[in-house]
C-alpha cells in the first residue's frame, strides 16, 4: 500500500524524520512520539505537503510527489488548514463530495449516518466552520474524510478535541470502517488507552526516527507505558 | 519590492525638497505679476485634499495584534499612544513640510515677520496631523463598515466636482483663509484644534475598539448559499464558487473588491474630451486596462495566498493541481469581462473607445491572467482571513500598486514598439491581437502554470502555514 524509502526531511539542520524503510500495509496504524518527534511531518510527507529532502513515498506503486493518483482514495484530516472557513458545514461537506464525485443525495445520506456522531451541533448549526469550536472542526474534518469513501484515512490526534462520548463514538467508527469496509487508517494520539484500544499495530517514533514497531497485544499499553515513563 | 518603495520615497522627497525651494521662483515665474503669498496661499488646501485621497490609498494601517498585550501589564492607553505616534513616521508627513516651509522661511517671513511665519508653520503641522489622524479613522471605520468607504469617495468627489464646475473654489477659499491667518496669526490655534480634535477622535476609537475582533463573530445566522448558474461549469464552477464566498464572506476581500468597483469610475480621469480628441491613445489604453483589469488586480494580487489557511487542505484534496489552476485562469476572466461589458457604457462618450477597450480586455484576459497566475506561485507570505479587521489592512499598500506597475510594463513592451514604428492604432492592434494569441494559446500556458506551481508548492505550503 504505503511504502518508504530512505525518507529524509529536516529543518533548519534539524532531524524531522528519517526512515530508512518503512512498509503500512492494511489494518488500523497507531503512531505515538512526544510532541517534535515528527508524527505530524511525517503525515504531510504521505500527503506530499511537505518536500522530502531524500527519499519517496510511493502509494500503490507511485511516488505521490510524482503521480496525484492518490489523492482518489486517500483522505487526511490535520488540523483547521484542511477546512474552508468560511463555509457551513453543509456547504463543504457537498464540495467535498463534488470533488469526489458524490452526488447531494449521496452526501446526505451519507451524513445521515453521522447523526449520533454530530450530536446535533455540526448540521443546521447557522454558523461557518470558522465559528465552530475546536473539537466539532474536528467532526467536520473526519467527516469529510468519510464522504471521500477512501482506501487509505489519515488522522492527526483525532482524539485530543473531542469529548469524552465523541471519542468513544469515533474508536467504534474507526473499527467498524475497518472492518466492514477496509480502509486502512493510520492515527497519532498521546492517548496510549485510546490507541492501544483502536490499532492493530503502533510505531512509536522519537526524534523522527522509528524506534519501535510494535504489533497490538495485551502486554503493548504496559511496554508504551514503560517507554513514556523514562 | 522594498528597494523599490525605498526609491519612490526618496524620490518623492528629492522632488518635493527641489520644488519647496524654488518654489518662489516658480510661482512669480509663471504668474508675473501677481501676488505670489496669495497663489501659494490658494495651492495649501488643495495639496491637503489630494493628500487625503494618496494617504486613504497609499498609507498603512498601523497594526497590532492587541491581543497578547492586552494581558500584560501595559495600560490600554499606552497601546494606543504607542500605535498612534508610530503610524506618524510616515513620508506623508514629511513631504508638505519639505514643500512648504522653505517658501515660508524664505518668502513670507522676510515680509511679514516671525509672528505669521511661526504660525502659518504651526498651520501646516497641524493640517498634516489633522489629515493623518482623520485618515487613518477613516480607514478603520471602512474596516468595519463598507458604507463608510463608498460615502467617503463620494465626498471626494462631490467635492471635486463642486470644484471642477466653479460652484465654489477651493483654491479662493484657500487663499482666504490663509490670508486671514496672516491678519491674525492668533488663529493657528484653531488649526492646533483640529489637529488635536482628530488625534483624540482617533485614539477614542481605539480605545473603543480593542475588542472588535471578538464582537464581530457571533452576529446572525449563517446560511447555507448555492450558486446555481455556476453548476454549468462544472467543478470549476464550484471552485469559482468557493472564490466568490470567500470574497463575499471575508471582509479583507470584500472591501479590495468594493474598492474596485469604484475604480471603474476611473474612467472619466481616463478618457477626457482632450484625450480622446487629440488621439492620445496611450492615455485611454492604460485607462482601458485599468477598468477592464481591477478586479483581476485586487483579487489576481493574492490569488493563492487568499486561501492560505486552508491550502493544505485543497492540496491534499482530491483535485488535479490543473483543475485548480484552470479553474483560477476562468475565475480570472470571468472578473476581467464582466468589467468589460460595464466599461462598454464609456463607449457612450465615443466610438473610439470601443476598439481600445476590445484590446484592453483582450490582453487582460490573454496575458494578464496568466501573469497574475505566475505571480501568484512567487507568494509565499499567509493572509488570515479570519482578522483583518480593526488593526489591519496589510496588502493595500505600496505593494498592491508596484504589482499593476508591472502589468503596466508588460503593456508597454507591447505597445511601445508598434506604436513608435507604425503608429499608435498599430500598438492598440498589437495589444489585443498578441492578447487574443495568448488566450487561444491557454491550454499551453495551463501546462507551463502547472509545472510552476507545482515547482513553487511546497514553499507556498510552507509559508501559508506560517502565520
Amino acid at each position: 500500500m504505503i511504502t518508504i524509502n530512505n525518507l529524509i526531511k529536516s529543518y533548519n539542520g534539524k532531524v524531522a524524520v528519517n526512515i530508512p524503510h518503512l512498509e503500512i500495509d492494511k489494518g488500523i496504524i497507531g503512531l505515538v512520539g512526544n510532541n517534535g518527534a515528527g508524527k505530524t511531518t511525517l503525515f504531510r510527507l504521505l500527503l506530499d505537503l511537505v518536500k522530502a529532502d531524500r527519499g519517496e513515498v510511493v502509494s500503490n506503486e507511485n511516488a505521490v510527489s510524482k503521480n496525484e493518483d492518490w489523492k482518489s482514495y486517500t483522505a487526511a484530516y490535520i488540523d483547521e488548514g484542511f477546512l474552508i472557513p468560511y463555509l457551513t458545514p453543509e456547504e463543504y461537506f457537498y464540495f467535498v463530495g463534488k470533488l469526489n464525485n458524490r452526488s447531494k443525495a449521496d452526501v446526505d445520506e451519507m451524513l445521515s449516518d453521522l447523526t449520533i456522531f454530530f450530536d446535533g451541533s455540526i448540521l443546521k448549526s447557522g454558523k461557518y466552520i470558522r465559528d465552530l469550536s475546536k473539537g466539532n472542526q474536528f467532526k467536520v474534518g473526519i467527516a469529510a474524510c468519510l464522504l471521500q469513501n477512501p482506501e487509505i484515512m489519515i488522522l492527526d490526534e483525532p482524539f485530543a478535541n473531542l469529548d469524552p462520548s465523541s471519542q468513544i463514538r469515533l474508536i467504534h467508527m474507526i473499527k467498524e470502517l475497518n472492518e466492514k469496509k477496509h480502509v486502512n487508517i493510520l492515527v497519532s494520539s498521546h492517548d496510549l488507552n485510546n490507541i492501544t484500544d483502536v490499532c492493530t499495530r503502533i510505531l512509536l517514533m522519537e526524534k523522527g526516527v522509528i524506534i519501535k514497531d510494535i504489533q497490538t497485544s495485551s502486554a503493548t499499553l504496559n511496554e508504551l507505558e514503560d517507554y513514556f515513563r523514562a | 519590492m522594498q528597494i523599490f518603495i525605498g526609491f519612490i520615497v526618496l524620490y518623492l522627497t528629492a522632488v518635493a525638497i527641489l520644488l519647496g525651494f524654488s518654489l518662489d521662483k516658480i510661482l512669480s515665474g509663471s504668474f508675473p505679476g501677481k501676488d505670489i503669498v496669495r497663489i501659494f496661499f490658494g495651492f495649501i488646501l488643495y495639496y491637503y485634499a489630494f493628500d487625503i485621497v494618496i494617504r486613504f490609498i497609499l498609507q498603512d494601517l498601523p497594526t497590532l495584534a492587541v491581543q497578547p498585550y492586552l494581558t500584560q501589564n501595559i495600560k490600554r492607553n499606552k497601546l494606543v499612544q504607542f500605535l498612534n505616534i508610530r503610524s506618524l513616521f510616515s513620508i506623508f508627513s514629511l513631504l508638505p513640510l519639505f514643500l512648504f516651509l522653505p517658501f515660508i522661511i524664505r518668502v513670507i517671513d522676510a515680509k511679514y515677520g516671525v509672528i505669521v511665519s511661526l504660525s502659518l508653520v504651526i498651520c501646516i503641522f497641524s493640517l498634516t496631523f489633522f489629515n493623518h489622524f482623520l485618515v487613518l479613522f477613516i480607514k478603520r471605520k471602512t474596516i468595519l463598515n463598507q458604507w463608510w468607504l463608498i460615502g467617503f469617495f463620494m465626498a471626494i468627489l462631490l467635492l471635486a466636482a463642486a470644484d471642477y464646475f466653479q460652484i465654489f473654489s477651493l483654491r479662493n477659499w484657500s487663499a482666504d483663509l490663509f490670508s486671514t491667518v496672516i491678519k491674525i496669526p492668533a488663529l493657528c490655534f484653531i488649526f492646533i484644534a483640529f489637529a488635536i480634535a482628530a488625534l483624540y477622535n482617533n485614539s477614542k476609537f481605539l480605545r473603543n475598539n480593542f475588542y472588535l475582533e471578538n464582537l464581530e463573530k457571533s452576529s446572525g445566522e449563517k446560511r447555507s448559499a448555492e450558486f446555481s448558474w455556476l453548476q454549468r461549469f462544472g467543478i470549476y464552477g464550484d471552485l469559482m464558487g468557493l472564490d466568490l464566498k470567500l470574497i463575499l464572506r471575508n471582509k479583507r476581500p470584500r472591501s479590495l473588491m468594493l474598492l474596485s468597483v469604484i475604480f471603474l469610475f476611473y474612467g472619466y480621469f481616463f478618457f477626457k474630451p482632450e484625450n480622446i480628441q487629440g488621439n492620445n491613445l496611450a492615455i485611454l489604453l492604460v485607462g482601458s486596462i485599468f477598468i477592464t483589469g481591477m478586479f483581476m488586480v485586487s483579487y489576481g494580487k493574492f490569488l493563492f495566498a487568499w486561501q492560505s489557511n486552508h491550502f493544505d487542505g485543497l492540496m491534499a484534496s482530491n483535485m488535479n493541481v490543473k483543475t485548480y489552476i484552470k479553474s483560477k485562469l476562468i475565475l480570472l476572466t470571468s472578473f476581467s469581462t464582466v468589467a468589460f461589458f460595464v466599461s462598454l457604457l464609456y463607449v457612450l462618450i465615443s466610438w473610439k473607445l470601443f476598439p481600445i477597450l476590445l484590446a484592453a480586455w483582450l490582453f487582460n484576459i490573454g496575458i494578464h491572467s496568466i501573469l497574475t497566475v505566475f505571480i501568484g506561485t512567487l507568494n509565499y507570505k499567509a493572509i488570515d482571513l479570519s482578522k483583518g479587521s480593526s488593526f489591519n489592512y496589510e496588502g493595500m499598500g505600496v505593494a498592491q500598486w508596484i504589482y499593476s506597475f508591472m502589468i503596466l510594463v508588460v503593456g508597454a513592451a507591447i505597445y511601445l514598439p508598434f506604436a513608435l514604428l507604425f503608429n499608435s492604432w498599430a500598438g492598440i492592434a498589437a495589444i489585443g491581437i498578441l492578447g487574443l494569441i495568448s488566450f487561444l494559446m491557454q491550454d499551453w500556458w495551463l501546462d507551463k502554470l502547472t509545472l510552476q506551481f507545482a515547482n513553487h508548492k511546497y514553499k507556498m505550503l510552507q509559508g501559508f502555514r506560517e502565520k
